[in-house]
């Protein structure tokens, strides 16, 4: 999302726009979702976090210092969140609660769709291990690309707030990353 | 070879194979839109100052620990102990209040902080929650978080 637009979307929101915030929620939180998924939390704690940091913003929302980096401010509060799950799993190994348990598939298998007709197998084949390859990066690459995959495509800002690293190496990891995808795509002949 | 350009359909790919394989689940999606009800211009926010899972140094060998939260908005200091058994606040300087634990943008049924401002739930708190704490001339909602 461009800057300027969601710093208006965010204003009008703090005026009482629902429409705006509904704007902001539908063009942010492909990319909340994408720094969630790129921490490796189970589905329930992604769930969660997820939520969190909507409520947050929320909460925040007319205090808001700098609205057109709103991006950046919700990709920079997930990761927070998600660094505190992990610190709280190290600690407390709570996971095995039925309860949590029993919330993960509630969404139905997201796969099963793609495999209803006989044309699309071989299209999803090809999505399915390339997706497999991309899951089996480095967990550095993994987690760069997975926050880049968002969509809309987030800025190298919002990207460098999900993950904490410079701006400036963004690019040159981004191409690093692709390449190794690419060459483990073309090792299993499937380009 | 256009390296950029080849980067580019791949990655242009990849964003396609997440939409399909790894998408944001329409749930969640509808759960935000419906968080603007909890934008609040009344109330005070107590900011997270202390977590002890951010800011504690950890126990060796300790398990179970409770996690241990303080909130302040201006003078209001908010102490909070989350243990499996429940939650267990302190309202500082002690005062009685009324106390919501809010899990959502649903309305919740307020507990009573008593004359020393202490107050405890039944139930922990599962996934994300707040505390709305209201006094005679004060509202005081704390940072989201997730117990």
């Amino acid at each position: 999302m461009e800057r300027t637009e969601v710093g208006a979307l965010v204003r009008s929101a703090v005026d009482g726009d629902a429409a705006a915030w509904k704007a902001i929620v539908e063009g942010l939180g492909p990319l909340v979702w994408s720094v969630v998924r790129a921490h490796r939390l189970s589905d329930a704690d992604a769930h969660e976090v997820y939520q969190t940091v909507w409520f947050r913003f929320a909460q925040h929302l007319g205090r808001i210092r700098e609205p057109d980096k709103t991006g950046s401010w919700l990709a920079s509060t997930a990761r927070h969140e998600c660094l505190k799950v992990h610190r709280n799993a190290r600690r407390l190994m709570l996971t095995d609660d039925p309860q949590l348990l029993d919330r993960v598939s509630e969404d139905g298998a997201p796969e099963q769709s793609l495999l209803e007709s006989e044309e699309a197998a071989a299209q999803s084949e090809r999505v399915r291990r390339l997706w497999q390859e991309f899951e089996e990066l480095g967990e550095r690459c993994r987690q760069l690309l997975r926050v880049l995959i968002a969509s809309p495509p987030p800025s190298y800002q919002e990207v460098s707030a999900a993950l904490d690293i410079a701006v400036g190496s963004i690019g040159p990891l981004r191409q690093r990353c692709l390449r190794r995808l690419r060459a483990r795509l073309e090792a299993r002949g499937a380009t | 070879m256009n390296d950029d350009f080849d980067s580019g359909l791949l990655e242009e790919e990849l964003r396609q194979a997440a939409a399909v394989l790894d998408p944001l689940p329409p749930a969640l999606l509808q759960i935000a839109v419906d968080a603007y009800a909890l934008h609040d211009l009344d109330a005070r926010v107590a900011e997270l100052t202390f977590d002890s899972l951010v800011d504690a140094i950890p126990v060796r060998g300790a398990t179970d620990v409770p996690r241990m939260l303080t909130f302040t908005a201006g003078e209001v200091t908010l102490d909070v102990e989350v243990t499996a058994e429940g939650l267990m606040g302190q309202v500082l300087p002690p005062r009685p209040a009324r106390v919501e634990v809010l899990g959502g943008p649903q309305p919740t049924t307020p507990l009573t902080a008593d004359d020393l401002g202490r107050f405890t739930t039944a139930t922990p708190p599962s996934g994300p929650f707040a505390l709305r704490l209201h006094t005679d001339d004060d509202v005081v909602v704390t940072e989201w978080l997730r117990a």
